[in-house]
């Protein structure tokens, strides 16, 4: 099982793509894996041809477990299996690295022999299965854990120590220290516990599944019963934890007069429908928001103990729900740059994302880096809701559905649509007087929409 | 400090004096013989009024010759007496090597048992201010590694007349380090008598951020290093190890299993100092508290320079230390 984001440990095997006896081609792809952060494709990085299939559908299993072997050019089927557990019983008398990696056969995963499962150092000292291929981010020990030096993990005697008594997983970690080093405050900062020496940021993942309060979609199962959770959903349920243990939240309402936004938006698509281009409302508050960030700037940064880092580049995160046959969940994807791009080329990258997101899933890139994040169950009609800031963003937008109301226009009483939207900010970084006050900008430029458009 | 809060403030070198004055009068087998101990009432003045109170037959001027003075020592040790040898300098007591350090310290095993050597070598240590690199020596990395003998390095007048009286009781060679720098200091000594053991390290004071070992002068430094990084929050430790000959590395264990930083500072040169000795034993009994390696500051491994300058940079000092505690501490 190749390591295939930076804190998986464990992974789900959704599907194979190829049977027993396949011949199959460098970089095709061999199945889908579900690790914490997504359901993501398993390439081969040698071709050759499918000699067993180890590790069934359905099944979990850890980081360097073998799932399947694969017989190189010449190799016969029984030759490749044969060597594969020659490798094993070598590794197991701890001389087997070195040759396991010259081994002709090649499994896509570390040979690693099964009784020595759970030896974090046998899993270390697993040869990379694509052999030779030292860096590939499929190989089960090309990736070095979260820690600097290759293939080796750097931890503070205390730390090594702290982290066994808590039965914390030092993988699952992310050094501050010299060379990534693994030390106290990344320990108790794991942990959940505060450290007096405080820098330390916290070990997050780039882009674990964040925050927004969409509706928890579970497997449908008759009522009553025990649900096994997902990498994903324990995922969620750690990061939503530390977000609302850690970061003092607090809320600001404002209701945004849909009406010229709507209008403008039925004008725009009813141009462009030619091109097939459809902007969504959420099209537009992903703009509207990049905009107003430009002019409070502290909505880019993010929280780092004893300063604040003000993000360079504004990248608008959406939170998309995914579909419950799929398992559900949520992950929220990244809109690099969204104040330098324009409402048809966001339009089409969220859709693209978001596609993707609900399809083969989004590649870690895809979900690194966002620096505020946009919520909107407007589609399920809520009119109002709040949502958890997604770390190490500053504030969150929730948007509600433009809902057809009795308002007061020009000292009249009408007809009209109106949308809420509310923001939940990081009380350390933004005061309320400047979430009101950034919320004020958002209304003023989704009220005269065309603002957008320049 | 004792049970009793002194109120007395008297210099380094009267406490020195008190110690071989008391213990002089208590037992008449005690003896100081020294260059210029006697008529010029000691090179630096500790012995001063001690030749008229004793007599020129316990308090005893000599010739330069160390190898030979310190060789009486050792044989009226021997004999029965307990005699106080001074050397002007510790970097004079080279030229005696093979008497205290061949001698004195192998005595008791050599004779099988029949002959003891309960003599106290003691003078200054350690850089004085621009003697040269000969005149300069700090010995005791050199010396700790003799087996039989005592080391003790003082750095407050109490705790130098506490220890110096126990080095006189004792029935083994003892090496008493003293500076130069220090024998001016001023500090609270009771009047009624006390001894300190060897072997017990003293807490000078306390925090739990970062343990700083020292022994002797530095320990100054390492106080004053400590003073400057708790401006910044941060609370060292500063543990005065006071003997190195027994070396007290319980308390200085149990220091690192609440702070897990340790700095050791020592005025030896690095390469099989004190301080590598204490970092040794520091990862042999308490691997499992450090969250990162034993930072040690040692005089730079030169010979002592003659500049000012050069001296001041070569030597342990306080920006060094805060340095130090900053990069075992990870804050830098």
């Amino acid at each position: 099982m190749p390591r295939l984001s930076d804190t998986m440990e464990q992974g789900t095997l959704v599907k194979w793509h190829v049977k027993e006896g396949q011949q199959v081609e460098s970089g095709q792809v061999l199945a889908d894996i579900e690790t914490d952060k997504a359901t993501m494709e398993m390439p081969t990085y040698d071709a050759g041809k499918v000699a067993r299939i180890v590790c069934e559908t359905g099944s979990n299993v850890a980081v360097g477990e073998t799932v399947m072997i694969l017989a190189e050019e010449g190799e016969s089927i029984e030759e490749a299996i044969k060597s594969v557990g020659a490798e094993a019983s070598e590794g197991e008398s701890g001389a087997g690295a070195e040759h396991a990696a010259e081994s002709k056969s090649k499994a896509p995963a570390a040979a690693k022999p099964a009784q020595a499962a759970g030896s974090a150092a046998a899993a270390a000292a697993a040869p990379s299965p694509g052999a030779g291929t030292s860096n590939g981010a499929g190989s089960a020990s090309g990736a070095s854990g979260a820690n600097g030096a290759a293939g080796r993990m750097l931890v503070s005697p205390l730390a090594r120590r702290i982290a066994e008594e808590n039965g914390l997983d030092l993988k699952s970690i992310k050094g501050s220290g010299p060379q990534g080093r693994i030390i106290k405050r990344d320990v108790l900062a794991a942990l959940g516990q505060s450290d007096e020496t405080g820098e330390s940021e916290t070990a997050a993942a780039p882009a674990a599944p964040g925050a927004a309060a969409a509706p928890v979609s579970m497997p449908a199962a008759p009522l009553g019963g025990k649900v096994a959770l997902s990498n994903m959903r324990q995922t969620i349920a750690r990061r939503l934890v530390e977000s609302k243990n850690t970061i003092p939240h607090y809320q600001v309402s404002v209701s945004v007069n849909a009406d010229p936004l709507l209008d403008l938006r039925g004008t725009l698509n009813e141009q462009l429908k030619s091109q097939n281009v459809k902007l969504s409302v959420n099209d537009f508050l992903v703009r509207a928001c990049a905009l107003a960030i430009h002019q409070h700037p502290h909505f880019n940064a993010a929280w780092k103990g004893d300063s604040l880092q003000i993000g360079e580049r504004i990248n608008i995160g959406v939170a998309v729900a995914l579909p419950e046959e799929r398992g559900g969940g949520l992950v929220v994807a990244t809109l690099r740059d969204a104040d330098r791009k324009g409402l048809r080329q966001i339009s089409a990258e969220t859709r693209a994302l978001a596609d993707k997101a609900r399809g083969k899933g989004l590649s870690l890139e895809e979900m690194s880096d966002s620096t505020f994040t946009i919520s909107n169950l407007g589609m399920y009609e809520v009119d109002f809701f709040t949502a958890i800031i997604n770390p190490p963003n500053a504030a969150i937008l929730a948007v509600g559905a433009a809902m057809k109301k009795p308002v007061v226009r020009n000292d009249e009483l009408a007809v009209g649509h109106e949308m809420s939207c509310t923001l939940s900010c990081d009380h350390r970084i933004i005061d309320g007087a400047s979430g009101a006050r950034f919320l004020q900008t958002l209304k003023q430029l989704l009220e005269n929409p065309a603002t957008l458009l320049v | 400090m004792g049970a009793a809060v002194a109120t007395r403030q008297i210099q380094f070198r009267e406490a020195i004096r008190e110690a071989m004055s008391e213990e002089m009068r208590r037992d008449k087998r005690v003896f100081l013989m020294g260059e210029e101990v006697a008529q010029y009432q000691g090179a630096y003045k500790v012995s001063q009024g001690m030749l008229d109170e004793f007599g020129e037959k316990r308090v005893i001027d000599v010739p330069i010759s160390e190898n030979g003075f310190a060789g009486l020592g050792v044989g009226a040790a021997m004999m029965g007496l307990r005699p106080i040898i001074e050397f002007m300098s510790w970097s004079f007591s080279l030229v005696a090597a093979d008497q205290i350090l061949n001698n004195a310290p192998k005595m008791l095993y050599m004779s099988g048992g029949q002959f003891g050597c309960p003599v106290v070598f003691r003078g200054n240590d350690g850089a004085g201010g621009q003697l040269g690199s000969t005149h300069s020596w700090a010995v005791e990395g050199l010396f700790a590694n003799v087996p039989g003998l005592r080391i003790v390095i003082p750095s407050t007048p109490y705790d130098a007349k506490g220890l110096l009286k126990t080095a006189i009781r004792c029935d083994d060679p003892v090496f008493f380090l003293e500076s130069e720098r220090m024998l001016g200091n001023k500090g609270p000594v009771p009047e009624e008598e006390y001894l300190i053991p060897f072997g017990k390290a003293d807490i000078k004071r306390a925090g739990g951020d970062c343990t700083l070992v020292s022994f002797g002068r530095p320990v100054h430094f390492c106080l004053e290093a400590a003073e400057k990084l708790a401006e910044e929050g941060i609370e060292c430790e500063v543990i005065d190890g006071r003997t190195i000959r027994p070396l007290d590395m319980d308390t200085i264990i149990e220091s690192i299993r609440k702070t897990n930083y340790c700095v050791v500072v020592d005025q030896s040169w690095p390469f099989g100092s004190v301080a590598s000795e204490v970092a040794t034993q520091i990862y042999e009994r308490a691997m499992d508290h450090l969250d990162n390696r034993v930072y040690r500051v040692c005089s730079d491994d030169v010979p002592a320079p003659y500049s000012k300058n050069l001296e001041q940079a070569m030597l342990p000092n306080p920006g060094k230390i805060i340095k130090a505690v900053r990069q075992a501490m990870y804050l830098e």
